[in-house]
């Protein structure tokens, strides 16, 4: 029994040739699943691209509008300084003038006082 | 012998030079800061502005105003001011020493009195110096004390004092009546 079971399976597990049919389709089979997979890569490759160059932009755009702010700021801190500047001027300038009065009016009080004198005499 | 006289010359000129330097004319005074004066004062002014501050307060101001146009004409050809005020709400919170440090450097060649007030109506003095250098007068110092404030005001720089004769009107300045000299002779010591 054993025998015959074992001439069974070797009959049954003997190798044939495959028919031409066999060997085209499954060419066919194999060049296609190829391209198909050579398309999925292109695929992947082009939706890599696409975040790499909004990535690019982004950075560039990021460092113009980065740029653009500390030029406003150090304008902003310019003109600041230089309205300090300016108040500072006048204001050293009024305290001189201040005490350059106080010289006028010592000394015309003296020349009042000295004419009040002479028409006295 | 020629290249042994002219090392020697060199020299000479190189220990020199920091004598001639130093003994030209200097119209900066040395203002100390005031720092205890300044804590005790009601109301203090301190401005130091040098070349630098100078110039970026001329391009804030407005060619187109009056005041500004007569301060953008005055500042012009100076290279500093420097202003210390303090005024105080009782009388002698300042001692005359600290007034006498600037004032005795004012007694150095090249600074001239120009104007000496003492008033008892209003008890206040007030000394202007100028220091002139080839016919210009190169800096002002203001020295002024009150009971309860002192002013030390000093101007480095070409100062056209018709110029700031004409602020009249401006800022509150009178025209000064006193006689001042267009070019008084160098080196006159008091």
């Amino acid at each position: 029994m054993s025998e015959d079971i074992e001439s069974r399976l070797r009959a049954a597990l003997r190798p044939v040739e495959p028919s031409e049919e066999f060997s085209r389709t499954l060419l066919m089979r194999v060049t296609a699943d190829r391209s198909s997979q050579s398309n999925g890569r292109s695929h992947v490759r082009r939706r890599f691209k696409a975040p790499a160059r909004w990535f690019t932009a982004s950075v560039a755009a990021s460092l113009l509008v980065a740029v653009g702010i500390q030029h406003h700021l150090q304008g902003e801190h310019e003109r600041e300084s230089g309205l300090e500047a300016r108040r500072q001027v006048i204001e050293a300038l009024r305290v001189t003038s201040q005490k350059l009065d106080l010289a006028y009016e010592a000394v015309k009080s003296q020349s009042t006082s000295l004419a009040d004198d002479q028409t006295g005499a | 012998m020629r290249h042994c006289n002219l090392r020697m010359l060199l020299a000479l000129l190189a220990l020199l030079a920091p004598a001639m330097v130093w003994a030209a004319p200097n119209p900066r005074l040395a203002l100390p800061e005031f720092s205890a004066l300044a804590r005790k004062a009601t109301e203090s002014v301190t401005i130091t502005l040098d070349p630098g501050l100078l110039a970026l307060a001329g391009r804030f101001l407005d060619g187109n105003d009056p005041q500004d146009a007569a301060t953008k004409e005055i500042i012009k050809g100076l290279q500093g001011i420097y202003v210390r005020s303090y005024t105080f709400d009782e009388d002698s919170a300042y001692r005359q020493a600290d007034i006498d440090a600037v004032r005795k450097q004012l007694s150095a060649p090249g600074w001239n009195r120009l104007v000496e007030t003492r008033s008892r109506k209003s008890h206040a003095n007030v000394d202007i110096y100028i220091m002139v250098a080839n016919n210009q007068a190169i800096g002002l110092a203001v020295i002024a004390s009150e009971p309860r404030q002192f002013t030390i005001v000093n101007i480095v720089g070409a100062i056209d004092l018709d110029k700031l004769h004409k602020l009249e009107g401006q800022f509150g300045v009178p025209k000064l009546d006193v006689d001042l000299p267009k070019a008084p002779p160098p080196n006159t010591q008091k």
